[in-house]
C-alpha cells in the first residue's frame, strides 16, 4: 500500500485527521508510523513497516561515488558504546537522508568513511551535520539523518566524505586517504515524497526474521561477500546475537599487513540478509592443546577480495584448534527497527563463539 | 567630545547598518557609556605587536579576558612585485594615525598586521630559515578549507565596539578620522579582500544566539564567553607571549599567527547531550566523572587540569565512549619541558564568509612560535589514533567537539616584530 492510501485510510477513521490536512500529516508524522512493536525478540526482527526510498542522484570526486537517497523520516537508535538510545521523528524533520560511499573502481561500498552533509536553498545554509552510519534491513549500510527543510524546492546538497582510518589491503592500500566533497541537487516536493512506497506488515511483525533487502539500480548493495565466494579456506561460522560470523584463513596476510603468518579473516554479516557489519570491536582467542598460540585483537580491515573484515595475523592453523570470538564492542552503527535489539543492542553486549578448525 | 561624539556614534550606527554586519551592530547598541576613548602615543607602543596580555582585563584568576569586540581586515596589496617607499609611507601614515588615535589598551585599540607566505613571495629573497611559515593545508582527515592566501591580515580589538568600529570605517575610506585624529585610509594602498568581525565575553555568546547553528531554545548560557557554553584559554593552558615570540633573526620579537573560521552547529550539542556529556566531550571524562565543571567552568580557576587526564584517553575511549577535546589536543600542545605551546585568541562571530545569513562561528586565531606546532595540535585534536583504538570513537563523533565544528577557512601568517610591521622584506634590517 502506498503511504497515501494509509492516511486516506487513517483519515476515514477520524475526523480530526481530515481537517488536519493531508500535507501537515505528512510533515508532523501524526499518523501512519506504527508503533515500535511490543515483545520485540534479542534480535534480528521484522519490523513493523517498510519505507522505500528514492535515488536522488550520484556524484563523483577522487575515489569515491556518493548515492544520495531520501524517505520519509525515520526513527532510529543511536548506539554509543554499550547505549542505544532512540531518536524519535522530530516534527520539523521534513526527510530521511541516506548516502552511500563506494569506490569508484570496484564499486565496493566504504562502511567507514565518516561523512558529513550540507544543506543550502539559494546559497543560504539550511543545515550542516555530521551524519550517522546506519544499518537498515532493506538497505545495508549506509549514512543517514532525518533533516528539517524549507519548505519544497530545489535545494543543494553537499556530501563531504572523510578519508578512512580503517586499515586497507590489498589494492585497496593507500587508497581512500583523502577527503572528498560532491554536490548533488535535491528537487523536494511532497507529492513526490508521497509516492515512495510505505508498508505495514502485520502478522509477521517482531518475530525473528528480516524484510528483504531492497535492490536498487545505480546502487551498490553492501552484502558480504557469501561464503563460498570469500578468499581463503573457510573454517567455519557461528552467530552472535544475529551477528553471523565466518572465519576463513588465508596462507598469508594481504598486501599492507607487515607481518608473516596465516591470516585469519572475520566476514560479519547480519543473519538473513547477509549485510556487512562493520565497526564492531572484536578479539580473539586461538587455542590448541589448551594453550594460546594467538590472543589479541581483530582489526577493522578494508580488502577489495575480502570486502569489510576483522583479521588478524597468527603463526598458524591446525586442524583442532579452538577460535574464541569475542565481540569488545558491539557495532558502533546506528540502527533502523528491527535490528536495534539485535547485535548487542539489547543485552550490551554479544556472547563470545566459537569455532573449531576442522 | 559630545558634538564630535554624538555625530560618531551615529555614524558608527549608520556605516555597522550599512555594513549589514549584525554582529557588529548589536555590539554597538551595547556601548551605553560616552566616556572619552583614551588617544594614544606611537612611541609607547610596546615592541611587540602581539603584546596584548598586560593591557587587556583579567578575571579574578588572571585568566586573560579578551577586548569584546573584534575585526579581522583580510588585505591584498595594490603592488604587484616588492612594494615601494611610496606604498611603506601610505601605509606607515595609516598605521601611526591609529597609534595616535588610541591609546595601546583594551579601552582604546588593540591591533596587528600579519603576513602571509604568498605576501612573501612577492620577494626574490626568502624568509630566514628560522621564520616556519609554511602555505596553510588541511589539517584533518576530513576537512577542505578554503585556505585564506590574501597578503595581511589587519587585526583590530577593543571592549568598545565603537572604536573598532571607527578605526575599520576609517581604514575603509568611509570616515576621515577616528577618534578626531585624521588616518589616512589603508585602501590607498590595499584592497579589502574579506571583513570579518566577532565577538567574546560573558553575555555576547547569549546575546547573539539566534543565529543558525544555534537551536531555538536559546541554550547559551549568560555567564559564558562562548557560544559552546564554557570558558576557555585558562592562564594555565595558554603559552605566554614570551613563549610564542620568535627569538632571533630579523623577525625576533615577531611571532605566527594561524587564523581558522570554523561553523558551528550546536543543535545536537545542546539538545542531544547531557551537561556531563558535554564536560566530557569539551574538556575529558575525567573531568565530568569527578565534577570538576560548574556551570560555564569559572571555578576550574587559572587551568583546566586537563594535563592530568592526557594519559587516560584510550581507557576514556573504551570506558567512557568519548573522549574530551582539551585532552586530545593537550597530548601535542606541550613541549619538552612542558610549557604550553600555542596562545589562542578565539572569539566567536556569526559572520558567514561569502554570505549574509547570520551563522554561529569561531574566529580562530593562534600565536605561536611557529606554524608546526599549531599543525601538530590540531592534528592530534583528530584523535585518529582513538578511531582505531576503538570503534566507539568516530571520525567526528564521540571524538571531542568534531561533530559540532566545520573548518571553513585557514590561513597562516607572521606577525612581524612592530619595527617592521609595514610591509617588511623576508630580510628586513
Amino acid at each position: 500500500m502506498k503511504r497515501r492510501d494509509l492516511l486516506r485510510t487513517g483519515a476515514a477513521l477520524s475526523g480530526a485527521l481530515t481537517l488536519a490536512g493531508c500535507s501537515k500529516l505528512m510533515e508532523t508524522r501524526a499518523a501512519g508510523v506504527p508503533p515500535i512493536p511490543e515483545d520485540r525478540p534479542d534480535g534480528v526482527y521484522v519490523p513493523s513497516h517498510v519505507e522505500g526510498m528514492e535515488m536522488v542522484g550520484t556524484a563523483s570526486s577522487g575515489d569515491y561515488v556518493v548515492g544520495l537517497m531520501y524517505s520519509y523520516p525515520h526513527r532510529f537508535w543511536n548506539v554509543n558504546g554499550e547505549s542505544v538510545s532512540l531518536t524519535e521523528i522530530d516534527t520539523d524533520d521534513a526527510v530521511h537522508l541516506m548516502a552511500s560511499v563506494w569506490d569508484v573502481d570496484t564499486e565496493a561500498v566504504l562502511p567507514d568513511t565518516g561523512l558529513s552533509a550540507e544543506i543550502y536553498r539559494d546559497g543560504s545554509l539550511v543545515s550542516q551535520e555530521a551524519i550517522y552510519p546506519m544499518l537498515s534491513q532493506p538497505m545495508g549500510f549506509h549514512y543517514g539523518a532525518n533533516f528539517g527543510l524549507d519548505g519544497e524546492g530545489t535545494y543543494a546538497v553537499r556530501l563531504s566524505v572523510g578519508a578512512m582510518s580503517t586499515r586497507r589491503t590489498g589494492a585497496f592500500e593507500g587508497r581512500f586517504a583523502d577527503p572528498a566533497t560532491v554536490e548533488i541537487p535535491f528537487e523536494y516536493s511532497e507529492a513526490a515524497k508521497e509516492e515512495i512506497e510505505f508498508r505495514t506488515l502485520d502478522d509477521r511483525v517482531a518475530t525473528p526474521g528480516a524484510v528483504d533487502p531492497m535492490g536498487m539500480e545505480a546502487l551498490p548493495d553492501s552484502f558480504a561477500p557469501p561464503e563460498s565466494t570469500l578468499p581463503g579456506r573457510v573454517l567455519g561460522a557461528a552467530t552472535s546475537n544475529d551477528a553471523r560470523l565466518v572465519v576463513t584463513a588465508l596462507d598469508a596476510p594481504p598486501a599492507g599487513i607487515d607481518a608473516a603468518g596465516t591470516y585469519l579473516a572475520v566476514s560479519a554479516r547480519t543473519r538473513y540478509n547477509r549485510m556487512v557489519i562493520p565497526a564492531m570491536g572484536l578479539s580473539g582467542r586461538l587455542e590448541r592443546d589448551g594453550e594460546a598460540v594467538y590472543d589479541g585483537e581483530f582489526a577493522r580491515t578494508l580488502d577489495p577480495d575480502l570486502g569489510y573484515h576483522y583479521g588478524a595475523v597468527v603463526d598458524d592453523v591446525e586442524s583442532g584448534d579452538t577460535l574464541t570470538l569475542s565481540v569488545t564492542v558491539q557495532p558502533q552503527t546506528s540502527r533502523h527497527e528491527g535490528y536495534e535489539t539485535a547485535f548487542g543492542g539489547r543485552m550490551g553486549g554479544m556472547p563470545d563463539v566459537t569455532v573449531e578448525v576442522p | 567630545m559630545s558634538t564630535d561624539g554624538d555625530r560618531s556614534r551615529r555614524a558608527v550606527l549608520k556605516a555597522a547598518v550599512a555594513l549589514g554586519g549584525a554582529s557588529a551592530l548589536s555590539a554597538c547598541l551595547d556601548r551605553t557609556d560616552d566616556d572619552p576613548v583614551p588617544t594614544g602615543d606611537p612611541a609607547s607602543k610596546p615592541p611587540r605587536q602581539h603584546a596584548w596580555r598586560e593591557y587587556v582585563r583579567h578575571d579574578d584568576h588572571g585568566n586573560t579576558q579578551l577586548p569584546a569586540h573584534q575585526i579581522l581586515l583580510y588585505l591584498d596589496f595594490d603592488v604587484e612585485g616588492p612594494p615601494t617607499d611610496g606604498d611603506r609611507e601610505a601605509l606607515a601614515a595609516s598605521l601611526s594615525a591609529l597609534d595616535r588615535a588610541y591609546a595601546w589598551r583594551h579601552e582604546g585599540l588593540l591591533h596587528s598586521l600579519a603576513y602571509s607566505p604568498a605576501y612573501f613571495d612577492r620577494f626574490d629573497a626568502s624568509l630566514p630559515e628560522g621564520i616556519d611559515l609554511p602555505e596553510p593545508t588541511a589539517l584533518s582527515p576530513f576537512e577542505s578549507p578554503t585556505f585564506d592566501r590574501q597578503d595581511a591580515v589587519l587585526h583590530l580589538a577593543s571592549d568598545r565596539a565603537d572604536v573598532v568600529l571607527t578605526a575599520d570605517r576609517a581604514l575603509r575610506g568611509e570616515r576621515e578620522t577616528a577618534n578626531s585624529v585624521s588616518v589616512p585610509p589603508l585602501t590607498e594602498v590595499a584592497t579589502v579582500a574579506s571583513r570579518r568581525t566577532g565577538f567574546v565575553g560573558a553575555g555576547l555568546p547569549a546575546a547573539n544566539q539566534d543565529a543558525a547553528g544555534i537551536p531555538d531554545s536559546e541554550p547559551v548560557p549568560e555567564a559564558s564567553p562562548l557560544f559552546m557554553g564554557f570558558e576557555a584559554g585558562f592562564r594555565g593552558n595558554q603559552a605566554t607571549e614570551d613563549y610564542v615570540t620568535i627569538e632571533s633573526g630579523p623577525f625576533a620579537g615577531g611571532t605566527t599567527k594561524v587564523i581558522a573560521n570554523l561553523r558551528q552547529r550546536l543543535e545536537d550539542w545542546y539538545d542531544e547531550q547531557s551537561e556531563a556529556e558535554r564536560v566530557m566531550e569539551m574538556f575529558s571524562p575525567g573531568h565530568a566523572k569527578n565534577g570538576l565543571v560548574e556551570g560555564v567552568g569559572d571555578n576550574l580557576g587559572s587551568s583546566s587540569g586537563i594535563d592530568r587526564f592526557v594519559d587516560d584517553l584510550v581507557d576514556d575511549a573504551r570506558e567512557h565512549g568519548r573522549v574530551g577535546h582539551a585532552q586530545k589536543a593537550a597530548r601535542a600542545n606541550r613541549d619538552a619541558d612542558g610549557n604550553v605551546r600555542l596562545l589562542r585568541r578565539h572569539f566567536e562571530s556569526t559572520d558567514d564568509i561569502g554570505s549574509d545569513q547570520r551563522v554561529a562561528s569561531l574566529h580562530f586565531p593562534s600565536l605561536q612560535r611557529r606554524i608546526s606546532a599549531f599543525e601538530a595540535v590540531r592534528r592530534a585534536m583528530n584523535g585518529t589514533d582513538l578511531t582505531e583504538a576503538t570503534p566507539t570513537i568516530r571520525q567526528r563523533v564521540n571524538n571531542g567537539i568534531l561533530e559540532y565544528i566545520f573548518v571553513r577557512r585557514r590561513g597562516n601568517f607572521l606577525v612581524p616584530p612592530r619595527r617592521h610591521r609595514v610591509l617588511p622584506t623576508p630580510r628586513p634590517e
